[in-house]
């Protein structure tokens, strides 16, 4: 059982960096170069919509580019 | 000598005269008939008489005896893994706190990402301890550390890197056969696509490996893996979320990518390249590159690591020079170097 959710997991795992990991570092780079967020969103709204949609991407497409 | 000198393939298993070998450690099947079935043109090593080919095997192990590991001389491999590996981890809260900058962590982490698979290739090969002896906790300590920068578990490593002597260049068996290319550049771009979520390369071809070989080792080695990697993930999240994006990205995830790439070009492509020989003598060329010794790792010389993996890597060179000309009486093209 363990075994089986770590594996949907795994499965999971691209769009799980896209919001783990893309989205902050979005955030925070566009806060240290002080650049805002289009259409009054706050930058880690931003990031999360940018991560998780870069993310979903990579996973239903198999690659990041 | 406490252990076997040689790394036989299959076909020096059959050929020859039987030697002691390092093949208990590899679990995988050889009756999978791959070979038969290639579309490919193998290159072969030229067909010597027997007494010729065993007077070789003679003086090539003469030679290869004098260069093999001695665990006290690979104390320093010991020392700079765990050194490195416990300035990386100091260089997290360094750089959370801006004790110091980023950037040059940033070049220390590439550099053991890129650098930390030849000690762990060493513990692959039990140099740096052999089971049994006192240096043997270290052997594994070395391993078990050297690729977590790379979020590639020890006992994967172990087994694939076996499995890759044991089926070297073999299209279906050989782990690292995704890594091959048609030219240097392409090389380099296939690091990258074999990394990608949807590909057949790189650790997801081990993976597959690793299902297909099905023992308890590779059982422990996809658990290690899944762990491994859910964990690094957590790490890495947990320190993006906390507003430590950059020392997660410079540190760790940007590191760990180049240095893949930089392995898997230098080890795996630029030694075995085309990729066009199955038997002992052909299955690795000996090349000469413009970044010269150090950068590429040592890899020019492969071939002796291949024929003795108990060699270690800074010794092959001379091993290498001093093996030459019985290499070249075997057919290896030695005009390289």
């Amino acid at each position: 059982m363990g075994a089986l959710v770590i594996r949907k997991l795994l499965l999971w795992m691209p769009f799980l960096f896209g919001i783990g990991f893309i989205a902050p570092l979005t955030a925070q780079t566009m806060a240290y170069w002080n650049i805002d967020a289009p259409l009054g969103l706050s930058r880690i709204a931003f990031g999360l919509l940018f991560g998780g949609a870069w993310g979903l991407y990579a996973n239903i497409r198999g690659r990041w580019i | 000598m406490d252990r076997p000198l040689d790394d036989l393939t299959r076909a020096d298993t059959a050929e020859d005269f039987a030697l002691p070998t390092d093949t208990g450690l590899i679990e995988g099947r050889v009756d999978h008939g791959a070979v038969d079935r290639s579309a490919f043109e193998w290159r072969h090593a030229p067909e010597l008489d027997k007494h010729t080919r065993i007077n070789l095997r003679v003086q090539e192990r003469e030679v290869a005896a004098k260069y093999m590991s001695d665990p006290r001389k690979m104390r320093i491999y010991t020392v700079l893994t765990l050194g490195c590996f416990g300035l990386w981890l100091a260089m997290f809260p360094l750089t959370m706190f801006e004790i110091v900058p980023i950037w040059p962590c940033f070049l220390f982490a590439t550099f053991i990402a890129a650098v930390g698979y030849i000690p762990s290739h060493e513990a692959m090969h039990r140099n740096i301890g052999r089971p049994g002896t006192k240096y043997h906790f270290w052997n594994e300590a070395v391993g078990q550390v050297a690729t977590l920068i790379l979020i590639f578990p020890f006992s994967m490593a172990r087994l694939m890197h076996m499995h890759h002597h044991y089926h070297c260049n073999d299209p279906v068996m050989d782990p690292d056969y995704t890594d091959g290319a048609s030219g240097p550049i392409m090389a380099w771009v296939k690091t990258w696509l074999n990394r990608q979520p949807g590909a057949d390369g790189s650790i997801h071809h081990y993976k597959r490996c690793l299902e297909r070989i099905g023992t308890p080792d590779a059982k422990v080695a996809l658990r290690d893996t899944m762990l491994l990697q859910l964990g690094s993930m957590g790490f890495l999240f947990a320190l993006a979320w906390s507003g430590y994006a950059f020392v997660a990205c410079f540190l760790f995830w940007l590191p760990r990518h180049l240095g893949l790439s930089y392995i898997r070009y230098w080890l795996s492509w630029a030694p075995h390249h085309p990729r066009d020989g199955l038997e002992r003598y052909t299955n690795t060329r000996v090349f000469k590159t413009w970044v010269g010794h150090w950068l590429s790792l040592g890899m020019q010389y492969h071939i002796v690591h291949h024929l003795y993996p108990g060699i270690p890597n800074h010794a092959t060179k001379y091993a290498y020079l001093e093996m030459k000309p019985i290499l070249e009486q075997r057919g290896v093209d030695c005009s390289a170097l």
